[in-house]
Order: C-alpha cells, then sequence, then structure tokens
C-alpha cells in the first residue's frame, strides 16, 4: 500500500513537471515590481465559493442616510409632547401617561440607540431670562422622569428655546397652553 | 429756625431718592415752540421728523413743549404770536447727494428775539436721522446748561425674533426708531454690551449647545468666550469689563457664575436646586441682585459674593420675575394679579437696597425689560397694551413717562 502510494506521487510529480515546461514565457521582472506595490489581500470567503448552490443573496444591515433619517423623524413625530402649567414645570397627573409612553418608545428597538435631545418650551408671558430658565427645567423635569423610567442619561441632552419657537402664534389661552411644552428631537 | 434748617435738609435728603415719587412740583421749565422750514417735499416725512423732535425735548423732561406743528421759512421773521414762550427751535432738513441728509437748527430768545445759536448736521444715510435729531437736541439742552441727557445718544442693543427659533442682533438708537442689523441666521440672543462705551457685546448664540460670543461691533470680528450644557446668559458685566456674570446650566439646573475673562475661569455663586437667573452686580460689585424662585414663585434676591446667605429683596407681588441694577436702585417688573392673564398684567416698580419704599412706576398694560440708562436717571421698557406696543421712557427726577409706538418683530430682549 506504501509503495504503491509513493510510486503515484512520483508520478504525478513527473507530470507536472512535463506541465510546465509547456507554459509561455513570461517577463518576470514586470510581475515582480507589480507584487511589490500591490497591498496583500486575504482571502475572506472562507471558501464559500467551492460550495455548490445556485443564488447567492446578502441582505445588507445598512441603510442609506437619508432613509434612516425619515426613519428616525417618523419615530420622534410619535413621541407625545408634555404640556405644563403656566409659570410651572412639575409634571401634571394628566400627563404622566404620555411620559411613560415617551418612555417605552425611546427604551424600544427600534429607538433604543438614538439620542434624544429634550426641548423645553415656554408661552410668551414670561420675561427675559426666566422664561429661557423656565424652560430648561421643564426639559430638566421630563429627563429626570425619563432617566427612573430607565432611559439611559447619557443619552439625553437638554435645551431651552424659551418662548422663540411657538406652535401657535395666536393670543389666546389655548395657544399659549399648547406653546408651554416639552417635546423631542431624535439624533442618530 | 432750627426746625426750617432740618425741614430743608429732610426735603433735599427725600428729593435725592428715586424711589420716592414727586407728587407735584411747580413747572417753572423754559417752554419751547418748534418750527419747520424744511425742504422735503414728503408730507409723511415732515411728520416723522416733527415727532421724534418734539418727543426728544419732552423726553429731556427739561422744557414744556409746545406740539402744535408749524411751518417758517428758514430765514423768515419771528412771528409775534409766539411771543409767550421761551425759546423757537426752527429746524429745516434738507437732502443732500446719494443718500446724506442735513438739518440747520436756529435757536431764537423769543424774549430778547434774538438768535441764540445756529448750527448744521450731516448723516451720509437718510435712514440714520434720529441721530441728527438726538444731537440736535442734546446740544439745545447744553447750551441752556440743563442736566446732561449724553444718554440719548446712546445705542441700545436688542435682539428680535423674526421666525420660530431665529432671532437676529440690532443695534438702535433709543428710541427704536433706527435699527441695524448685526448678527443674524440662528438663534442669537440676549445680547449685553461689553463695555461702557459700547464697542462690544455678548450674546448667545443657541445652536446644539449654547456659546457665549463677544463681537466687536465695528470689526465684526467674533470670538468664543464659553460653551455649556442647558443654558448660558450674560446678564452683566463689571465695571472695568474683567467680570461677567452668566446664568449657567451644566446639568439642566440654572445657576449663577461668575466668569473671570482674563484667567479663563469661573466660580459659582448661587447653589439653590431651583431657578436662579439674571445676577446683576450691586454695591460697588460686592454682591448680586438676582431673579430666584426659592419661595415657589420668582422673585428678586440679593447675596454678597462669596457668601452663603440670600436675603429677599422684594416683600411685594406675586411673581417678580425681572429685575435691573444700577447703584442702589433696582427695577422690577411685576404681576399684579393671581390671574396670569388679566389685562393689567406686569407693572414696573422701583426700590432701593437701602430703604423699603417702592414706588411704582408703570400704571396698566404688559411692561417688560426695564433697563437703566447709563446715569440710571431713565428707565426705558416695552410696553404692551390693546395689542400695540410700545418703547418707554421713564425720567426718574422729573416723574415723567413717555412712549415711543412699535413696530416690527418681537423683541426677545434688549440692553441700553
Amino acid at each position: 500500500m506504501k509503495k504503491s502510494f509513493v510510486l503515484a506521487a512520483v508520478v504525478a510529480a513527473l507530470l507536472m513537471s512535463g506541465c510546465s515546461q509547456k507554459k509561455p514565457e513570461v517577463d518576470m521582472t514586470k510581475q515582480e515590481a507589480a507584487e511589490e506595490t500591490a497591498p496583500a489581500v486575504t482571502e475572506a470567503d472562507r471558501g464559500i465559493s467551492s460550495v455548490v448552490g445556485t443564488e447567492e443573496v446578502g441582505e445588507l444591515s445598512t441603510i442609506p442616510e437619508n432613509v434612516r433619517m425619515a426613519k428616525i423623524k417618523e419615530i420622534e413625530a410619535s413621541a407625545k409632547k408634555i404640556y405644563f402649567d403656566f409659570d410651572k414645570y412639575n409634571i401634571r397627573p394628566d400627563q404622566e401617561p404620555r411620559v411613560d409612553e415617551d418612555a417605552r418608545l425611546f427604551s424600544s428597538d427600534i429607538a433604543k440607540d438614538l439620542t434624544i435631545k429634550i426641548e423645553g418650551n415656554c408661552d410668551e408671558w414670561g420675561t427675559d431670562e426666566y422664561n429661557y430658565a423656565l424652560g430648561l427645567r421643564r426639559a430638566k423635569t421630563v429627563r429626570d422622569a425619563l432617566a427612573i423610567k430607565g432611559i439611559d442619561e447619557s443619552r439625553m441632552t437638554m435645551i431651552s428655546y424659551g418662548e422663540s419657537n411657538p406652535v401657535c402664534t395666536e393670543h389666546n389661552r389655548e395657544c399659549w397652553a399648547k406653546n408651554r411644552r416639552v417635546e423631542f428631537e431624535l439624533l442618530p | 429756625m432750627r426746625y426750617l434748617i432740618i425741614l430743608a435738609m429732610g426735603i433735599v435728603l427725600l428729593a435725592s431718592d428715586a424711589t420716592l415719587e414727586i407728587v407735584k412740583s411747580v413747572d417753572n421749565r423754559p417752554s419751547v415752540v418748534i418750527q419747520d422750514a424744511s425742504e422735503i417735499t414728503s408730507s409723511r416725512l415732515k411728520e416723522k421728523f416733527f415727532r421724534l423732535l418734539s418727543g426728544d425735548l419732552k423726553v429731556t423732561a427739561h422744557f414744556k413743549v409746545d406740539d402744535t406743528y408749524r411751518v417758517a421759512g428758514y430765514d423768515s421773521m419771528i412771528d409775534p404770536l409766539l411771543k409767550k414762550s421761551d425759546y423757537l427751535f426752527r429746524y429745516r432738513f434738507k437732502e443732500g447727494s446719494s443718500f446724506a441728509l442735513y438739518l440747520d437748527v436756529k435757536v431764537f430768545d423769543l424774549q430778547s428775539k434774538n438768535a441764540v445759536y445756529e448750527r448744521s448736521y450731516r448723516v451720509t444715510n437718510r435712514a440714520r436721522y434720529p441721530f441728527l435729531v438726538h444731537q440736535a437736541v442734546i446740544d439745545f439742552n447744553d447750551h441752556l446748561d440743563l442736566p446732561n441727557v449724553d444718554w440719548m445718544k446712546r445705542y441700545v442693543v436688542l435682539s428680535q425674533y423674526s421666525k420660530p427659533k431665529h432671532a437676529d442682533i440690532v443695534v438702535a438708537d433709543y428710541t427704536l426708531t433706527y435699527r441695524k442689523k448685526i448678527i443674524s441666521g440662528g438663534l442669537n440672543i440676549f445680547p449685553k454690551w461689553a463695555d461702557r462705551n459700547q464697542k462690544g457685546i455678548y450674546y448667545t448664540k443657541l445652536a446644539d449647545r449654547p456659546t457665549l460670543y463677544y463681537y466687536n461691533i465695528y470689526t465684526g470680528k467674533q470670538r468664543r468666550v464659553i460653551t455649556s450644557d442647558g443654558m448660558l446668559v450674560c446678564s452683566d458685566v463689571s465695571r472695568d469689563g474683567k467680570k461677567l456674570l452668566l446664568t449657567m446650566a451644566p446639568d439642566g439646573q440654572p445657576d449663577i457664575y461668575m466668569y473671570d475673562i482674563e484667567k479663563g475661569v469661573r466660580k459659582r455663586l448661587t447653589f439653590y436646586s431651583g431657578i436662579d437667573v439674571s445676577a446683576q452686580y450691586a454695591g460697588l460689585e460686592k454682591k448680586i441682585v438676582f431673579v430666584s424662585d426659592r419661595l415657589g414663585y420668582p422673585n428678586i434676591f440679593i447675596k454678597s459674593i462669596g457668601g452663603r446667605a440670600v436675603r429677599q429683596l422684594i416683600y411685594h407681588g406675586k411673581n417678580n420675575n425681572a429685575c435691573n441694577v444700577h447703584g442702589k436702585y433696582v427695577v422690577y417688573t411685576s404681576r399684579e394679579s393671581d390671574n396670569a392673564f388679566s389685562t393689567n398684567t406686569f407693572n414696573l416698580y422701583l426700590v432701593s437696597t437701602q430703604s423699603d419704599y417702592i414706588r411704582r412706576l408703570t400704571a396698566n398694560g404688559v411692561n417688560q425689560f426695564p433697563k437703566f440708562s447709563f446715569d440710571g436717571e431713565s428707565v426705558i421698557y416695552i410696553k404692551h397694551y390693546e395689542s400695540q406696543s410700545a418703547l418707554g421712557i421713564i425720567r426718574l427726577n422729573y416723574n415723567e413717562g413717555f412712549l415711543f409706538p412699535l413696530k416690527g418683530h418681537k423683541i426677545q430682549s434688549i440692553d441700553w
């Protein structure tokens, strides 16, 4: 058995050496130069090309940036705004279920990797600096409530827009109530 | 005799306290009539110029101004019917080449019928006509050796909203008639004069994180001063311009800090878990006056820099959420009623840190953004009343108030 294996190997070596002599001559200097500059490439298909099959499909896990941003805006639009009383920054009992909903949304699979920018807003009645501070305290109250409900503080940033970002510009109570709010911007 | 001297001293002392209202005073101010000799065809412009001139003369509080609009030739004889008044202020606006505008002024003493003086003024752009008028009135006032009114030519810097999350910074004359936009794009708020000569301002740009900038209004150069999370406002600058009082909120917690510009070092001055804002230097810059909600509603407090004790300064009003300090005086806004939305909502009051007197400065409407003049003798503010807005000036020592109607965008903040 051993003898026949050795014989086969010798025959194979002879056949191969015979084949190489039939190859056309090539300019080896050029080939060496090319090998020096080209980076080393490691084949990464792990031999998959040898696996017998018919159709190859690969699903990309990343999506184009604009599609991703549109998705983020969609999630953002579904977040609930939190409304406040005149000159107050505590969360009203009727707003607590909305905070719960936001906490659920922000910890869900579709939003858990996003940064949450919490924006505090006021009506037109305050003056000057105090109004911006009031907006910020509204943002902080909501951030603290979300943190208690399990949202990581490092994901949340706060800013106050004071009275500069009204959603309603009429001068009546309903309108002012709509402007005393915290809303969210989600960022990748 | 001794009682008389004490009484006289009492009157002097009382008169020096601006918180005391002057109820009645004998009006022995010089009376002035105005004549327009302008070579301008537009009657609308003529009316504008006259109203500003007559307004300026009144705001000095040094004259009894006859409001009648009179026309006369610049070199014409004096109408004998005017001799009841003390002075005749005759003026002539003339358009020059390009956009230049000239103002000639001739003042007559009606008792002696002599021309007192004659002067000419010019601006290269006619949009700057308010400065012509202010300078002419300052000169008239100075010529009669009346108390200085140089505050008239100081600039006001303000931030005005242009659309949601957008505000521009504008430099204006004290009546806000002339306005020049200096910073735009994004949300630019809380402008504050950086020096006594009004060469530069500090302001906050609110992008992702609030950043405080210094901006030179003559070169247009700006530099970043400091950035903070949440909120960042420069509420006062020390007299030497080297230290700033800031409201910062590194963790969403608005507190007051003092920032040394040269060393780049900040020091926290308040430690309350609610809102502390709007700090201003008081008492030779050893103390600060600020707004806090530590009693459950916004009110005015005072504390020593470096000290722990905080003292309530105002024991009146339901909601005192903005103030301005000049020396020992504090002017503040106060909500009058529990009903937040009644028509009589915010009034201005004046107090002294050294006495218990309170003087009400306004009687109706929503009065906001009170700021002392450079010399502390006047207060500028914005008034909203029955869907109209106006810039108000109160001459504290004369107990007189004046309003200039305002049009245009909503004001975010002003500094004088």
